[in-house]
């Protein structure tokens, strides 16, 4: 158990792990994608209400569902780095704020074009919307803190703090459907019944499109964490090595 | 079963192609800069990190050899 935990922190295994595991992650996501995406465009019946605003949701709920996982994976990799000092928990911590600030500013923009004919207005000061912009504004905090903070090790703590009380947000954005009744609609319970209006026609697409979503943060997250690994470890032996080879 | 009779009809998507174009679009710009980014980050990196390295060779090279030269230099002072 414990050497495993080590060999987690080592940044070196982590980034060869990570290049061993990136082109079939990459591909899975490109087969869920293309096969959710086609589904969705194509083959989803419209609703009877909404038409074909429909489609939005296969991108709008995947999107926006994956954008609460941020905050919750930094406060456990916050913890860690805090407790342990592990830097690959904090090169996790900092390369998430700004990737979650992208799938933030994109469940938000998407929510706001399907408003537009749903709802009849881009913008309103609803519990759910309210609470996803404080989550943009929390992760742009985030970024400028990290930045603010000359010292590696002071900016770690502040921001593995910041993480873990920032997600506080997160159960305000997921309850925020129940607690305020205003506009956004709650959660659907989605059935297996094929007769039914939001039975699998309408949810399997969704499914493939919550795991092309996932998949992607995954990649994403790796991806820039391996450039932090990179440019932290610069002056490790097998970094140069590496270098030397490129 | 497909929802469409003709690729206008698909295009049109029922008088909603404005707000279900934009977001496939935004989606699209979104996947591709968040994987295009940190692999342009990756070789700008790659590419400074070799720099330097040469760099702190050539530095290194540099030292040995005015070190050679001054030992050359001194040894010369100290049989005139």
């Amino acid at each position: 158990m414990w050497t495993w935990f080590h060999r987690l922190g080592s940044p070196k295994w982590f980034y060869e792990i990570s290049g061993r595991w990136l082109p079939w992650l990459t591909a899975a996501m490109l087969l869920f994608l293309a096969v959710g995406v086609v589904w969705a465009l194509l083959f989803v019946p419209q609703d009877y209400q909404q038409g074909l605003t429909n489609r939005i949701m296969y991108v709008h709920v995947p999107v926006a569902s994956i954008s609460l996982a941020f905050f919750p994976m930094m406060a456990v990799a916050g913890t860690v780095s805090l407790v342990w000092k592990m830097k690959l928990a904090d090169m996790v911590v900092k390369v998430a704020a700004p990737l979650g600030a992208w799938f933030t500013a994109l469940a938000l923009a998407s929510g706001s074009i399907w408003g537009i004919d749903t709802w009849g207005t881009w913008w309103v000061w609803d519990g759910r919307l309210t609470s996803l912009l404080l989550q943009f504004f929390l992760l742009i905090g985030m970024i400028s803190l990290r930045s603010a903070l000359e010292d590696g090790d002071a900016a770690a703590k502040a921001c593995a703090l910041f993480s873990i009380v920032g997600s506080i947000n997160v159960v305000v954005i997921k309850y925020s459907v129940d607690w305020w009744n205003t506009l956004h609609q709650p959660a659907t319970n989605f059935t297996a019944d094929p007769s039914q209006p939001n039975g699998p026609e309408i949810w399997v697409p969704l499914l493939l499109m919550v795991i092309a979503v996932y998949l992607f943060f995954i990649i994403s997250v790796i991806l820039s964490t391996r450039n932090e690994i990179l440019y932290r470890e610069r002056r490790a032996q097998w970094v140069e090595e590496l270098v030397s080879q490129s | 079963m497909i929802q469409f009779s003709s690729f206008q009809e698909f295009i049109e998507m029922g008088g909603y192609a404005f707000n279900v174009w934009s977001v496939y679009a935004l989606f699209t710009v979104f996947l591709v800069a968040n994987l295009l980014l940190p692999m342009r980050r990756r070789k700008q990196l790659l590419r400074e990190l070799k720099r330097r390295r040469i760099a702190a060779e050539q530095m290194q090279k540099n030292t040995e050899e005015s070190a050679r030269l001054e030992r050359a230099a001194s040894s010369l002072g100290e049989s005139t």
